[in-house]
């Protein structure tokens, strides 16, 4: 390697250290915050590393509840938002594991029907359901509310989760279908002449090889109602119905923020995404390139 | 086990891609169907595999009734084009799938596999994931896939056509082995008359949905049933010209490029139409001398050097050229008047009008 290569290697990890850097900062900062007591907080010039570790803010979240029934309630003071901390968490886990598997089985079978039987519509399918994610969800949530006051169902987790298979299925559903269009359909004949039902094929020949994409659809399924703030916020009003997103605003009641409360949540809604990611990452990058290359 | 099809017919909405086809397969005999892409050969192997249903007609195999059954229930075994491997699956699972669907139980699955992988020597492949193999040995493990169940009819689709010049010759080979060794009925689709003349009992040539000719490979080229199947079977192609029918001295004769050559005499000419089409193959056409009473004069149009033989094209009329295939010793100059002679026990007559070839005296 020449002198100028060197230069150069130095030069490129530099600044990817930098980017690197620059997208991890506030998660870093929502970290160390999260462990700074209140007082700390606040001070200026500000402290990147705490002076003082505390674990109060997360001890907050998760044991509130428990605090205000055994302090609090008797006394007749509000119930503070923190209290909330655990069921909105459970909450959205529910809504996330609900829609994650309605959206990916649904789709997954769907995909598999337009790339494999004739019907009328089976080519403008694929495509319409894409526009139709394209369509900004603030568009389609005020009707789906009023569709949800109709079915009774608003302040339920199952409006919820109607919702987000909504608005992810159609993308879901293109991107196996521009899977299954890249399996061939032989490998599926082969087995059928082995002897095999159809039944058996789909479970054993075609999902095993479509794998990767059902892995994709999944893990773009979690990240939109994991993250979503718009749905929670329209079709709930309990507080221990709320999501995660909707709820840690309620830390936010317009005359201050309780950053330290703020960060914690905001450090406790990530870790589990970040484990995710880190456990399927494979999977996403094979999954998502498969389905670009050859849909 | 025979195969019989009976007035079978498949068409695609309105296209109709098999006519009302009546074709036997006998037992144990390897029997290829050839024909150009579109002619229906590929149609014909699935319908038999029950792949596709059929719009008319029957298929027996043997006194079986086949053509309500799913394809699993026919027995069958199948080797594609593709080779259609089981991509999650290693080899040992791929070639015993059909053992395990059937339920065999996995000691016994796994002996039979064994068998298999030690005929075709893919025994040390047997825990690969089929993309870590060569085509070759995708291929072998395809053909593994198909012997272990011992299925009673054999169909493969266009399976070399993926392999590259030398490792089909070598793969010919050993089908036909194969075929040898497990007497089963075979039936090969193919596009290459190669393939098909030289591994095969039977070829049906298919065109457009009809079978032009069914006949054993040497019939089929030696007296092709029409002008189709004698323009698709040889390389290069047969010569084709138009030809006169007359009579001089008493004997018929045809004329030619102005030139008169006594009528084959292998050939009923009595109800012959006055025009016929006459056919040659390159290989039965000689370079004669330009002099030569017996020969038709020409010109060198072109000449390409094809290995061992030369292929001289000679310009007999105008548009009208007589490709020869002879020694590549003999040279010609392009341009360079030059004559083309056949032996007349070697020329093929067909009638224009229906493409058929005139009727041969018993």
């Amino acid at each position: 390697m020449t002198a100028k290569e060197v230069a150069g290697r130095i030069a490129l990890y530099a600044l990817l250290a930098a980017v690197t850097f620059l997208v991890c900062f506030p998660l870093i900062w929502a970290f160390f915050t999260s462990m700074k007591p209140k007082d700390e907080i606040f001070l200026w010039p500000p402290t990147l590393w705490p002076e003082t570790w505390t674990l109060a803010n997360y001890r907050a979240l998760l044991e509130g509840k428990d605090a205000y029934f055994q302090a609090g309630a008797a006394s007749g003071t509000a119930v503070p938002p923190s209290a909330f901390f655990l069921d909105w968490f459970i909450n959205s886990v529910i809504v996330t594991i609900g829609t994650t598997i309605i959206s990916t089985v649904v789709s997954t079978l769907a995909a598999y029907s337009l790339t494999r039987f004739r019907f009328p519509g089976q080519r403008s399918v694929p495509y319409l359901a894409l526009i139709g994610y394209m369509v900004p969800s603030i568009i389609f949530v005020f009707p789906m509310f009023l569709v949800m006051v109709e079915l009774r169902l608003t302040d339920t987790l199952l409006s919820l989760i109607l919702g987000y298979v909504c608005i992810t299925l159609p993308f879901c559903m293109w991107l196996m279908w521009a899977f299954f269009r890249g399996v061939p359909i032989e490998i599926e004949e082969a087995a059928l002449v082995d002897g095999a039902s159809r039944l058996r094929v789909f479970w054993e020949i075609v999902l095993p090889t479509a794998w990767p994409g059902i892995v994709a659809a999944a893990i773009f399924t979690l990240i939109v109602s994991w993250n979503d703030y718009l749905f929670g916020r329209v079709f709930m009003n309990s507080m221990e119905n709320l999501p995660l997103t909707v709820g840690v605003m309620h830390f936010f009641d317009g005359t201050h923020v309780d950053w330290g409360l703020m960060m914690a949540s905001s450090v406790l809604m990530t870790v589990p995404m970040a484990l995710l990611f880190m456990a399927l990452q494979r999977h996403l990058v094979a999954g998502f390139g498969a389905g670009a290359v050859k849909g | 086990m025979d195969v019989r099809l009976e007035r079978l017919s498949k068409s695609f909405g309105t296209n109709l891609v098999l006519k009302s086809l009546d074709l036997t397969f006998p037992e144990r005999k390897f029997v290829t169907l050839l024909g150009p892409s579109g002619c229906g050969k590929t149609t014909l192997l699935r319908l038999i595999a029950g792949l596709e249903r059929a719009s008319e007609g029957q298929i027996f195999f043997g006194e079986r009734r086949v053509d309500h059954l799913t394809p699993g229930d026919r027995n069958i075994a199948m080797v594609f084009q593709s080779y259609a491997l089981y991509p999650t699956m290693d080899v040992a699972a791929n070639i015993g799938y059909g053992l395990k669907v059937r339920g065999i139980p996995r000691p016994e699955r796994t002996e039979k596999v064994g068998v298999v992988a030690r005929v075709l020597e893919i025994a040390h492949l047997l825990a690969r994931k089929p993309r870590a193999l060569s085509g070759g040995q995708r291929q072998r493990v395809a053909l593994g896939r198909a012997m272990a169940r011992k299925p009673d009819i054999f169909l493969m689709d266009e399976p070399l056509s993926n392999l590259d010049a030398k490792l089909r010759a070598t793969m010919r080979g050993e089908l036909k082995r194969f075929h040898l060794d497990l007497e089963t009925t075979s039936i090969y689709v193919t596009h290459d008359q190669l393939e098909a003349m030289t591994m095969s009992d039977l070829v049906a040539v298919m065109d457009q949905g009809i079978v032009q000719q069914y006949a054993t490979p040497e019939e089929v080229y030696d007296r092709p049933a029409n002008l189709f199947v004698a323009g698709f079977i040889g390389s290069p192609p047969m010569n084709f010209a138009e030809v006169e029918l007359a009579t001089e001295a008493d004997a018929p004769v045809l004329r030619l490029a102005g030139r008169t050559i006594p009528a084959p005499a292998q050939f009923d000419l009595t109800a012959a139409p006055n025009r016929l089409v006459l056919g040659i193959r390159p290989q039965d056409v000689r370079i004669a001398a330009a002099g030569d009473p017996r020969a038709i004069p020409g010109t060198v149009w072109m000449t390409e050097l094809i290995g061992s033989e030369r292929l001289i094209e000679v310009e007999i009329a105008p548009k009208l050229r007589i490709t020869a295939e002879v020694k590549s010793e003999i040279r010609a100059e392009l341009n360079a008047p030059a004559a083309v002679a056949f032996d007349a026990a070697k020329l093929h007559l067909f009638d224009p009008q229906t493409g058929r070839a005139l009727p041969r005296r018993a």
